[in-house]
């Protein structure tokens, strides 16, 4: 709730102060607000809580797919460069900001509804901020077709209704007016989402738009979209079930196809969120895919608003591939967050997009959705080859010689250098960098937290045996002289029993397969790690407790 | 201890990398401290059993660990792969950021020999990927950028029919994590076998490599740095052989076992084919590019027999193979460095000038072509053992790469270092008589006493055999 307020309120009153302070001075109230809220989101993390009756849910669903909203919207305002700093930029963004928020965090049909609005008026004007040809179009379209949209979502609103007498999800109905219902919501969300076949305006709404915006729809909009994908399906799946199917096909299929036929970056990265959108859906059927999709979101924000940065550094407007070339050899911070963000995007390990898209498909594989995986793959496959094509341009590819001596002579066009990307940006980049390499390396850092309440199978599973150690349990403190070891085996096998490196005496399994050992002498208080061996195995399962005085 | 070896090439790979400026030395003293470490383990290590072992949750939720220990057949090759590194940094006179990619390689290829986990295993073996690019695009020849795509497409598409195996052997077979131990007792039946296998096997015998999967190898060696460091590397690469052991059969035996016959048809067509292709080959990265190939042949052929000596040749062969092909590659290096070229044909008899050299490139010619007392031969000789009781009309094709072998290397050597011409080269320096002397004694040591390391795989593949009724 706290966050509600901190970003409501603020985008009030700073609305009304901005007409008296400083435009830049907005951009860092902004900045402060939202990194305030994310703060109070943190704070409050996995303490669940329902305000209005039950209109606003504060849930983990809620809370992680929000701090990857806001994480967006935050690099959207630091990052962006729109030509003619103007205030209501910030502001826009500060409301858009809101609707997503209340996306996340509502179960009502109508609130959701008023959040989608809440969150695409200010995008639509938002898109057209250039004031050009493309940036009008982009804002027509992204206008004419979200209005269709949020028709369509509304009409199946009614329809909800009718079927079912309620506002809420989680109250599933049955028969063909149910069914009309939830696929038209389906649709309505399909479109936010961007996933294929209502997608169409994406790339060109992409292009048109200023990169900041671009990145806000790409990562901030979509999080908010999932979000309420994801409360719907819990009941949509046995109404869906072939429609979402279907989408998802559909939009792995185009997105990695229409990706690999661009040949300027902006609009491939419309075609790959289209297809990260459809990796995203393979989490959505085993109805406890909420982690993994707020992880997978968070790590296709740190990919993609690295690539986006990148690209608005260079212009703000098109970025043909060729403007790529040597990137590397030009600014090597450029260079290099732009390959790291390919990698990341391609989902090679140990990225974090690979943990990413393994936790989806992990989901996707409990809920036995194979031909979809084999398809997520192979696409994924084709996705590997667009990415890494960039990737050879801009990291590998030496700039040709003729070109780096019209460079030399000012023929060419400024080529940005680290002075163009502000100060800010560098350092929001050098973070990003940094958070892609930790969350690499240890992707538990991330899910853990958005998993935080599921059940863990950290008990240790043994490594080549049926052996384990069942009491105590790992990492307890317990009273010497007090407890014994237990665990379980195969009957009649023989296992040794190991205090650190010393042999304390072997034990049988007992018939029905389970086994105890009396520590005989009295353990020294301290920690000891006790391992149980089959007989002539190197290791095996162990607990580590420490044991106190009696 | 292993998690310590394990990150330490990847640290200094990566300083190295950022600051090259800690030269050469540096990138010396990781690589031999790894393989120091690699060694006392070796000797400490319990020769049963899994030793080293490091278990915590990774991604504890989803059932994946970070998960390394080495038995003996890890052991061993982690123990090739240190060795060859240490060489390869020693002697390739490659810029100084190479060194460093090479090092970060080195963590891909040990971390492969050393998961227990299933996801683990599959990150650093597609981790290897990364740094193996790097060093062919940004230190490669003039057509490398086709080279590149062509290496990344193979082995990006192979291992992602991998990944979708790796989800469906555990929930498909049942178990409730990553964990090997936990794979193993839920191997897979039926079809889910056949399909799980399947999907190891595109992205495996890419890296073995088997016929036609083998094709992005040959441009891979081409157009690499012509030091030899980035072919020692990638001959360390060819990890598809231990996988297949390791995780591929045991995991879906049914499905390997439906397999078989056309396994084992491919694998002799490789070595055959392979070593066909190396006689037309007009330079040495090519010649010991498809070499290399027709080697692996001779191992998957051993390993797809499913019996206990034909699993131990293939692991002997593939550690040896390591050393002495990692050896041949460096050894090319030292020759470019002298004549500016790797063709095999303009320049010829340099044995008058370089008579040490010469001396050097025929022990390891040697070695190739399988002469018994030296690393080649245990290996080819058992696995071909174990193939012959599978199928012994193709062991006898497989059997044929070993004479084209000798045919193809001698007559390479031949003309480089004899026949007439006595082009002056300068002779081996200090630097790489330690090369020689630290080489040819591995090579002596594999050759002669194969029993240090085939007892400790025996064991291993005992069991391996009798997963597929061959205990024998």
């Amino acid at each position: 709730m706290i966050p509600l307020l901190i970003l409501s309120s603020a985008a009030t009153v700073l609305t009304l102060l901005a007409l008296w302070i400083p435009v830049r001075t907005t951009k860092w109230l902004t900045a402060g607000t939202i990194i305030a809220a994310i703060g109070a989101i943190l704070v409050g993390w996995n303490q669940p809580a329902e305000y209005f009756g039950g209109l606003f849910r504060w849930d983990p669903l809620a809370q992680g797919l929000t701090l990857v909203a806001l994480l967006g919207v935050l690099w959207a305002v630091v990052i962006g460069r729109h030509g003619g700093e103007r205030l209501e930029y910030y502001l826009l963004a500060l409301y858009a900001a809101v609707g997503m928020l209340l996306m996340a965090s509502t179960p009502n049909l109508v609130v959701i509804l008023i959040a989608l609005e809440a969150l695409s008026l200010p995008l639509y004007v938002l898109a057209t901020w250039r004031r050009d040809a493309p940036s009008y179009e982009a804002g027509l379209k992204y206008f004419l077709l979200g209005a269709l949209s949020a028709a369509i979502f509304l009409y199946g609103i009614a329809l909800h209704f009718g079927a079912t007498g309620s506002f809420n999800v989680g109250i599933a109905g049955s028969g063909t007016l149910y069914v009309a219902a939830m696929v038209m919501l389906l649709i309505g969300l399909a479109f936010k989402a961007s996933m294929v076949p209502f997608h169409w305006w994406t790339p060109d709404v992409y292009q048109g738009s200023p990169t900041g915006v671009s990145l806000l729809m790409a990562t901030a909009v979509k999080a908010a979209a999932f979000a309420a994908l994801v409360r719907l399906t819990t009941e949509g799946l046995p109404a869906w079930g072939a429609a979402l199917t279907l989408v998802i096909v559909l939009t792995l299929i185009f997105g990695n196809l229409g990706a690999l036929a661009q040949t300027e970056a902006k609009r491939l990265l419309a075609y790959s969120s289209i297809a990260h959108a459809g990796y995203v859906g393979v989490g959505l059927f085993s109805g406890t895919g909420g982690p993994a999709i707020s992880f997978y979101l968070l790590t296709y924000l740190l990919g993609t608003g690295l690539a986006f940065a990148v690209l608005s550094a260079i212009s703000n407007g098109t970025v043909p591939y060729e403007r790529l070339r040597g990137l590397f050899g030009r600014n090597r911070l450029l260079g290099v967050g732009f390959g790291l963000a390919m990698l990341s995007l391609a989902g090679l390990p140990p990225f974090p997009g690979f943990w990413g898209k393994l936790l989806v498909f992990l989901e996707g594989a409990k809920a036995h959705q194979y031909a979809l995986l084999v398809l997520a793959l192979v696409t994924s496959a084709i996705a590997a080859y667009y990415y890494l094509r960039l990737f050879g341009l801009a990291v590998l590819s030496r700039q040709p010689e003729h070109e780096r001596e019209e460079d030399r002579a000012g023929v060419l066009p400024p080529w940005p250098t680290a002075t163009t990307a502000s100060a800010t940006a560098r350092w929001a980049m050098t973070l990003a960098m940094v958070l892609i390499g930790i969350l690499g390396i240890l992707p538990f850092l991330g899910y853990r937290a958005f998993a935080a309440g599921q059940p863990n199978l950290a008990a240790r599973v043994p490594l080549s045996t049926n052996v384990s150690i069942t009491s105590p349990s790992d990492g307890a403190e317990v009273p010497a002289g007090e407890f014994s070891l237990q665990g379980t085996g195969k009957p009649g096998e023989a296992l040794e029993i190991y205090d650190g490196a010393t042999k304390l005496g072997t034990v049988t399994v007992g018939q029905n397969g389970g086994w105890s050992f009396a520590l005989e002498p009295v353990p020294s208080p301290g920690t000891h790690t006790y391992q149980a061996r089959q007989a002539g195995q190197a290791g095996g399962p162990s607990v580590t407790v420490k044991v106190t005085a009696p | 201890m292993a998690d310590i070896a394990l990150f330490l090439p990847l640290l200094a790979g990566v300083s190295l990398v950022l600051w090259p400026g800690l030269g050469r030395p540096f990138a010396w003293v990781a690589s031999g401290g790894v393989f120091v470490l690699s060694l006392v383990m070796f000797f400490l290590h319990p020769k049963e059993g899994i030793a080293y072992l490091t278990q915590t949750p990774l991604l504890g939720p989803a059932g994946i660990y970070y998960a390394v220990g080495l038995d003996n057949a890890a052991m061993f090759l982690w123990l090739a792969v240190s060795f060859t590194v240490f060489l390869s940094v020693w002697v390739a006179k490659a810029p100084t950021r190479m060194l460093g990619y090479a090092l970060m390689m080195e963590t891909g290829l040990l971390g492969i020999f050393a998961a227990l986990d299933l996801v683990l295993f599959y990150v650093f073996f597609e981790f290897t990927l990364i740094p193996a690019l790097l060093m062919l695009g940004l230190y490669g020849g003039r057509e490398r950028m086709r080279a590149l795509y062509t290496f990344a497409l193979f082995t990006l598409v192979g291992s992602l029919p991998m990944l979708a195996a790796i989800l469906a052997a555990r929930f498909l077979g049942g178990a409730e994590s990553f964990l090997i131990g936990d794979l193993y007792n839920h191997p897979l039946k039926g079809v889910a076998a056949s399909w799980v296998f399947l999907g190891f096997f595109f992205a495996l015998a890419v890296k073995t490599p088997l016929f036609p999967l083998h094709a992005w190898l040959p441009s891979f060696h081409q157009e690499n740095h012509p030091s030899g460091l980035a072919d020692a590397m990638g001959t360390l690469y060819k990890v598809g052989i231990f996988a297949f052991f390791r995780w591929a059969m045991p995991l879906a035996p049914e499905g390997f076992q439906g397999l078989q016959p056309l396994l084992l048809t491919l694998a002799a067509f490789t070595a055959i084919y392979a070593a066909w292709a190396a006689w037309g080959a007009k330079d040495w990265k090519n010649l010991l590019a498809y070499g290399g190939i027709s080697h692996m042949g001779l191992a998957a052929i051993g390993l797809f027999s499913g019996t206990s000596e034909g699993a131990v040749g293939a692991l002997f062969l593939l550690g040896a193979s390591f050393v002495y092909t990692g050896g041949m590659f460096l050894f090319t290096g030292l020759l470019y460095e002298r004549t500016g070229t790797l063709e095999i044909g303009p320049v010829r008899g340099l044995a008058k000038s370089a008579p040490a050299l010469a001396a050097l490139g025929m022990i390891l010619v040697m070695s190739m072509i399988g002469l018994p007392g030296l690393a080649g031969f245990p290996g080819e000789f058992m696995a071909l053992l174990g193939a012959y009781k599978a199928s012994p009309w193709l062991t006898f094709v497989a059997f044929l790469s070993v004479i084209a072998a000798a045919a193809y290397a001698l007559t390479a050597y031949q003309k480089v270092f004899h026949e007439s011409e006595n082009r002056a080269v300068p002779d081996m320096t200090l630097q790489e008589w330690s090369f020689a002397v630290v080489i040819v004694a591995a090579i002596a040591l594999l050759g002669l006493y194969p029993k240090l390391f085939t007892q400790l795989l025996q064991p291993l593949a005992k069991a391996f055999a009798a997963l597929f009724g061959g205990a024998a």
